[in-house]
């Protein structure tokens, strides 16, 4: 079976899990939002100071800010914020790092030594802080905020395609690949990669809600995206200052944030008990064969 | 009934005379107050114990280590302190002081002229004389006939309040530890330092040797930092904490609203709009002068400081003789004005671009009111974007210059006009933004002509009347509103709040009821 079919296969089993059908409705809620936002009623923009700290209402649903803009209007503007973010720092941590963790499983020689230990050097670093340092050579934007997260995601998926290359290289059908002529580019990524995909992309799902935080935690910090641009983080950083007059102000976006990141959790944790299953299966199948 | 003999009689009176005017500056609920420790929440930590790096960060302590030469009281008429007396010469070029005695340093050391004078000395000192430097601007050279008096003679004649300014200004040093300062106290103050803990909070204890009499009225101030505001307001809640100096309006505002005891000093901060001509289209006189109708006053006060202060479009707090209120409304938020002024810039819109707005990261207020700024941009069609950095990488930029425009607070504004030149935009000279020669010379000819104002009242008026113009006219500051710096809040049971000009801790005259 390829890949993309055993990924096909798994995402029916995914919608047979209750929390993981709910989750994912959740984020194609949250998806949307942010893909149509624009086609929305909304501007996260628009100041009304005399309409400040409103609680919510039909007019504002979540209440209004400190300069009287919509929560609402925010939190779905932030929405694309966020996802951008997390998607844009999966396409660059998958880019980077499966090419490293291929190359280095593949060959096993001095390459994975020195591949390696540079992944170590990232993995010794805390997320956060590495991020925190990028921001600070960078300047202070969405574009480095996503490099940020992104370059700390390198990590993962380096060792996640090493240790499965290492794992498929001396089996059968790469051999054979091997056999009939194909070169070492051709058996990395037409041959091992396919076969390696479903913990990747648990791997990019598990990536995507930490990123999300990672984000979040930096416009927390303050060093995230600057305002005005809405970010769930930033709404966090100054909704906690309102706690005592305006409680939803920090409580909404902060329950839509966790909700966000529990369903990538739910849905990458829902995977890789699929994933495990099919493989203690395999295992078990390949035990019984012998016997 | 006790008779009292001549003599005693004759005693009794002279105390009792003698008293008097010290009885007098302390209030009268103090002399009922209990000691004990005083549990005090701050919000910033201690740079050093310097008394003459009056930055907003040491004014918990600098009044409760060290004492001023002379006092002001709330409403700004002078007082004495370490300095009894002083006589202004009549054409007012020099100041005679006489030094109180019986005063000792925390070492031990007996307060003398010789401490004045290195004192002077310091601040005279471009390197060590931090923000008395500039004060110091007007000092030709002082003299110590003997210990209990000093001269201080002055370039040229100086105006009374300026003098006197300059008397309330000056802190005594202990000459012994003069060079160490920074790290150790070494002045005549209440109370006498205990322990430091950096990041967390210092202890001191009652000085046994303190001059005023029945002072200080507890016997330990503790200070406890918090990096978050609501987090010492906690404190105060739940009984931590008697007193929070240096917390935000906001808060203040709910804890007056839920019992709380809420204290405001005379000596406000001014927020001010800093622009540096000397870049892009900010060389533009009219276009700088748009930023005069820009600024949405009303809204800047409301969301950054909880309504708290005034709308000002000139950096004077309403203590200051130069204050002017029909400034607020002649420049009033106005778009339209605003616009005018943009096109007769003759500047495209393209010139227009390209700035950001640098902003205080670590400053909550700054960052609401700068996107009110932005707001107010974006609707004449001149987007901009924010600069935001944290903590001594603002600081840096904003000092060393390097922005296009800030919000940025300036102090002594309640004193005499021309100390508003101690802050770094109104600088006259050795400009750290505008750099020298000075790109506005109408405005440093005002500033001089106030300095040399010390004729009829009419004169003076005229005098402060041309800084204002001259000052909307240059608009390379653009004041939004006064807002409370050192602001105290207090439980119910703390009595005796003495109000400091400058909104500097006094916790001498406080106690518990």
């Amino acid at each position: 079976m390829t890949g993309l079919a055993a990924a096909g296969r798994l995402l029916r089993r995914l919608l047979a899990r209750r929390g993981a059908v709910l989750s994912l409705a959740f984020l194609a809620l949250v998806g949307c939002a942010a893909l149509f936002a624009g086609l929305l009623p909304l501007d996260p923009l628009r100041q009304s100071i005399a309409d400040s700290l409103k609680p919510p209402s039909t007019e504002a649903w979540f209440g209004t800010d400190e300069l009287g803009r919509d929560i609402l209007a925010r939190v779905v503007y932030g929405a694309r914020t966020s996802l951008v973010t997390a998607f844009g720092a999966v396409f660059i941590a998958a880019l980077i790092g499966v090419p490293v963790g291929l190359v280095a499983g593949f060959y096993g020689d001095w390459r994975d030594s020195v591949l390696m230990r540079c992944i170590d050097v990232l993995l010794a670093l805390p997320n956060i802080l590495f991020a925190m340092a990028l921001i600070a050579v960078l300047g202070r934007s969405q574009g480095a905020a996503l490099v940020a997260v992104g370059v700390a995601g390198i990590p993962s998926f380096a060792r996640i395609a090493r240790a499965q290359v290492m794992a498929l290289r001396q089996l059968d059908f790469v051999t054979a690949v091997r056999g009939f002529g194909g070169g070492p580019g051709y058996i990395m990524f037409r041959t091992i990669l396919p076969n390696a995909l479903s913990p990747l992309v648990v791997q990019a799902i598990v990536l995507a809600s930490i990123a999300i935080l990672l984000e979040a935690a930096l416009s927390f910090l303050g060093v995230g995206v600057p305002p005005p641009t809405p970010s769930w983080g930033e709404m966090l950083r100054t909704g906690k200052s309102y706690l005592y007059e305006a409680p939803t102000y920090a409580v909404l976006p902060g329950i839509v944030l966790t909700l966000t990141i529990l369903s990538f959790d739910t849905i990458g944790r829902a995977m890789t008990a699929l994933i495990d299953r099919d493989e203690t299966d395999a295992v078990r199948e390949t035990a019984g064969g012998r016997r | 009934m006790t008779r009292l003999s001549r003599r005693q009689f004759c005693m009794t009176g002279l105390a009792l005379a003698g008293a008097t005017p010290l009885a007098a500056n302390w209030p009268a609920a103090a002399q009922q107050l209990k000691g004990g420790t005083l549990r005090v929440a701050v919000l910033t930590e201690l740079a050093n114990y310097d008394p003459q790096q009056l930055s907003t960060v040491n004014f918990h302590v600098i009044k409760n280590l060290y004492d001023s030469l002379i006092e002001y009281t709330p409403d700004g008429k002078p007082e004495p302190s370490l300095a009894t007396a002083w006589t202004i010469s009549p054409d007012k070029t020099s100041v005679n002081l006489t030094l109180r005695d019986g005063v000792t340093f925390h070492s031990g050391t007996p307060f003398k002229s010789d401490s004045v004078l290195a004192t002077l000395q310091k601040g005279a000192d471009p390197k060590r004389g931090k923000n008395v430097f500039s004060t110091m601007s007007i000092v030709k050279d002082w003299s110590a006939p003997d210990d209990r008096t000093v001269t201080i003679n002055f370039k040229a004649p100086v105006p009374e309040r300026q003098i006197l300014d300059l008397l309330q200004f000056l802190l005594p040093i202990d000459p012994k530890g003069i060079d160490t300062v920074e790290t150790v106290p070494a002045g005549t103050g209440p109370y006498t330092l205990v322990s430091r803990a950096v990041g967390q909070g210092l202890r001191l204890k009652a000085n046994p040797k303190y001059w005023r009499p029945n002072q200080p009225v507890t016997q330990d101030l503790v200070f406890t930092v918090f990096t978050e505001d609501q987090a010492a307001t906690a404190a105060l809640e739940s009984g931590a904490a008697d007193i929070i100096y240096g917390g935000s309006s906001r808060s203040a505002v709910r804890l007056k609203g839920a019992g709380y005891q809420v204290f405001a000093g005379p000596g406000p901060l001014v927020q001010v709009f800093r622009i540096n001509s000397t870049r892009g289209p900010f060389r533009n006189k009219s276009f700088r002068q748009a930023f005069n109708y820009l600024m949405d006053r009303q809204s800047i006060l409301r969301v950054g400081y909880a309504g708290m202060g005034q709308e000002v479009a000139l950096p004077w707090a309403p203590a200051s003789p130069a204050f002017d209120a029909a400034y607020t409304k002649t420049y009033a938020y106005d778009l339209d004005k605003a616009k005018k002024l943009i096109a007769a810039s003759g500047l495209s819109a393209d010139e227009m671009k390209g700035w950001k707005l640098l902003v205080n990261g670590s400053d909550e207020s700054s960052v609401s009111i700068s996107q009110i700024a932005q707001g107010s941009l974006q609707k004449i069609g001149i987007p901009v974007e924010l600069d935001i950095r944290q903590g001594a990488e603002y600081v840096s930029a904003l000092l060393g210059g390097d922005f296009a425009a800030t919000f940025g607070a300036v102090g002594n504004v309640q004193k005499f006009p021309s100390r508003v030149a101690t802050n770094s935009i109104y600088r006259t000279s050795q400009n750290p933004v505008l750099k020298d020669p000075h790109p506005h010379p109408d405005y440093v000819a005002a500033i001089a002509k106030v300095d040399a104002s010390t004729g009829s009242a009419a004169e003076v008026k005229a005098a402060y009347d041309n800084l204002n113009k001259v000052m909307v006219e240059e608009a390379f500051g653009i004041p939004t509103n006064s807002y409370d710096v050192g602001l105290i809040v207090a439980s119910d049971k703390i009595g005796g709040v003495t109000l400091d000009m400058d909104n500097l801790l006094v916790a001498r005259t406080i106690g518990f009821k």
